[in-house]
């Protein structure tokens, strides 16, 4: 199991679209894949979880991967979310 | 059946046209238990229409991005992932092992999730239940064999008539207009967003309609006037040849508006009235500038906030504001901030609640949400630097608001001078009066603001205790209530003893007879729908203030609402002729 803390850094936070290519993301994985803020943890491959993290600019979320292909996971999630998935 | 139905009218024009009835609602789901044997059957009708779900949302993607783009789009997106969702579709899968049917045990978690993100504290959270509502209508809707609706199915150059319920969102993304001509719904008042977005979108529009998707089906042909507020069904010859007569009139007489729009707005005995006009979207602005108001007496930034994704920043804000004051060279500018809440849904939603027109909104709202407010006021007082421009702060119950509201635009003026961005600090800060609790103590509060707007849409629900929304209470909606006309004028009196402007933006002043009144009471500044500013102009220069202030003596001084319109309406009636009814 590998983990890594990253920072929102995109204006808007994880809004809808960016739960989207979270959870697209992650589906690319057999990994278990984790998020958690603060106390709550969701499945990082559940829309419905990611959305319900919200993590505003700013936030810190702990990805957390287990399996096969733990470590091309995180990194693939965190470069994500340092990329403002894609916008402004 | 009778085939002329009544609604309200939202947005001006008359056209003829084939019905789109679109039935956009959670359906009934039956109450069935179903024995082990069943289960696996269920359990395919459930992925089935999952399948075929994510089929549909992917063309309706497709289409939406063609005429609104790609960002706006991406609404469906999300939807996709919801229903691919494999938590939820666990959770789905465990609940027909309880001896549900596929669309019961949907059913059952959709309102659990869409209940649990209504109530979030985030409103990150919130602004999501429209989503999860849309999902668990069209996967419903294919369980139970109901046909599938949505808007980009019309056809293009169909010139159809939109009839819905209500207009959500993502509805509203998909309104092409090569395909609509206009739009018709249940719910809804002239103030509500439907109506807002169809008069930005030239859409003639009837709302309130209370039963037209009973009444209509698709293909069916109607004459929507969305300037009297009806609907008439499969009309006869005669009828659409008055219609056409009447489309000429109105062009005919918006020309002669137009003629009045250059001349000034003063009464038969001299009096000058200050008309200003409403301007709901900044492209209303030219609009507004062309009718010869002076100057913009509400400007309302809820568009910025209304059925959004994400808040704007302060740049686009500041863009949003500069689009009108650019407009109005010279004139005053009264922009007033966020008042969402009641029947306008903010970016993220809100929490639910059993009475938000008593609840958490407008002013209270951003009180809450400091640096959201902050961000607008900071994108105001930079604006401020083009022009006249004066904020006005809406739902004010107490002094506290003001002064706290006066702090964060210090606070705002402190942050935009660290960044080094040029502002004006004193920019003049006045409130909106439509509270009986204002208007109460307006004489304290008067010591704390440059001048008093009166809204009289709010001061009416909240004077009467009606709800303006409620289609059934429409004719118990009175705005020329003796209660209502003492609280203007009692507002007027401690403007004027302590020197402030007092003016009027409701929808009230709006309407001939009621500008009349308001002459009556002593208001002389008015702001008004940009298309109504020249027919007020036209009562201005009709009616002596003489006339009119002895007609709100004696309907100030009269037993009810009826009585008091009765007193107006003779009154402006010996003054410039016969008004039509319900102006």
């Amino acid at each position: 199991m590998v983990e890594r803390l990253v920072t929102v850094v995109n204006s808007h936070g994880i809004h809808a679209r960016p739960a989207a290519e979270i959870v697209k993301t992650a589906a690319r994985f057999t990994s278990h894949i984790t998020l958690a803020r603060d106390d709550l943890e969701v499945n990082g491959k559940s829309i419905m979880g990611v959305m319900m993290l919200a993590a505003e600019c700013g936030a810190d979320v702990l990805i957390r991967t287990d399996g096969d292909d733990e470590q091309v996971a995180i990194d693939a999630l965190a470069a994500l979310v340092a990329g403002h998935f894609g916008e402004a | 059946m009778p085939r002329i139905l009544n609604g309200i009218p939202a947005s001006p024009g008359i056209v003829v046209g084939p019905v789109y009835r679109l039935r956009w609602e959670v359906p009934e789901v039956p109450e069935r238990v179903i024995d082990e044997g069943e289960m696996p059957r269920e359990l395919d009708r459930l992925h089935d229409a999952f399948v075929r779900a994510v089929e549909r949302l992917r063309k309706v993607r497709a289409r939406a991005e063609q005429h609104a783009g790609p960002a706006e789009a991406a609404i469906f997106d999300v939807q996709i992932s919801v229903i691919e969702d494999e938590e939820l579709r666990a959770r789905v899968e465990s609940v027909v092992r309880q001896n549900f049917t596929a669309e019961r045990a949907f059913d059952v978690v959709m309102l659990e999730w869409r209940e649990h993100f209504a109530r979030s504290q985030h409103a990150m959270m919130r602004e999501r239940v429209g989503d999860l509502t849309d999902v668990h209508i069209r996967v419903l809707s294919i369980l139970l064999g109901l046909p599938d609706h949505d808007p980009v199915d019309v056809p293009k150059g169909s010139h159809t008539i939109l009839v819905t319920q209500d207009l959500t969102p993502s509805l509203t993304i998909q309104v092409d207009r090569e395909c609509v001509a206009g739009i018709a719904t249940d719910e809804g008042t002239r103030t509500s967003h439907v109506a807002i977005l169809a008069r930005s979108l030239g859409l003639p529009a009837v709302v309130g309609l209370l039963n037209a998707t009973a009444r209509l089906e698709t293909g069916d042909r109607v004459i929507l006037d969305g300037t009297a507020g009806t609907l008439v069904v499969r009309p006869t010859e005669a009828e659409l040849q008055a219609a056409a007569i009447r489309t000429k009139r109105e062009k005919r007489e918006s020309r002669q508006l137009l003629a009045i729009a250059r001349e000034e707005a003063i009464t038969a005995d001299g009096v000058r009235i200050v008309l200003r006009a409403n301007v709901d979207l900044p492209d209303d602005a030219q609009a507004a500038a062309t009718s010869g108001a002076e100057g913009v007496g509400l400007m309302r930034t809820e568009f910025l906030v209304v059925g959004r994704a994400t808040m704007p920043d302060e740049d686009e804000q500041l863009a949003a504001y500069l689009n009108v004051i650019g407009a109005f060279e010279g004139h005053p500018v009264i922009i007033r901030t966020f008042d969402v809440g009641g029947d306008k849904l903010p970016v993220g939603g809100f929490p639910h609640e059993a009475n938000p027109f008593l609840g958490w909104r407008a002013i209270r709202m951003c009180l809450d949400q400091p640096e959201m407010f902050k961000t607008q006021l900071r994108a105001l007082l930079r604006a401020a630097l083009q022009g006249d421009v004066r904020i006005m702060l809406p739902l004010i119950v107490t002094a506290d608001e003001v002064r706290q509201a006066r702090a964060l635009l210090s606070e705002a003026s402190r942050e935009l001078t660290a960044r080094g961005v040029a502002h004006r600090a004193d920019v003049p800060l006045g409130i909106m009066i439509e509270t009986p609790a204002a208007v109460l103590t307006a004489d304290t509060l008067a010591r704390d603001v440059a001048f008093f707007s009166i809204g009289t849409n709010d001061l009416v629900q909240y004077t009467l205790a009606v709800d303006r929304g409620n289609a059934s209470l429409a004719a118990r909606y009175t705005p020329l209530h003796p209660a209502v006309l003492r609280l203007i004028q009692r507002t007027l009196d401690v403007g004027q003893a302590h020197g402030i402007e007092v003016s009027v933006c409701g929808e009230m002043a709006s309407e001939p007879l009621m500008a009349f009144a308001l002459i009556g009471l002593g208001i002389r500044t008015l702001s008004v729908a940009p298309r109504s500013v020249a027919r007020v102009k036209q009562i201005v220069r009709g009616v002596h203030t003489s006339v009119a202030a002895e007609a709100a003596r004696a309907a100030l001084e009269s037993g009810t609402a009826h009585e008091a319109e009765a007193i107006f309406r003779a009154r402006l009636q010996s003054e410039v002729g016969p008004q039509p009814l319900g102006s």
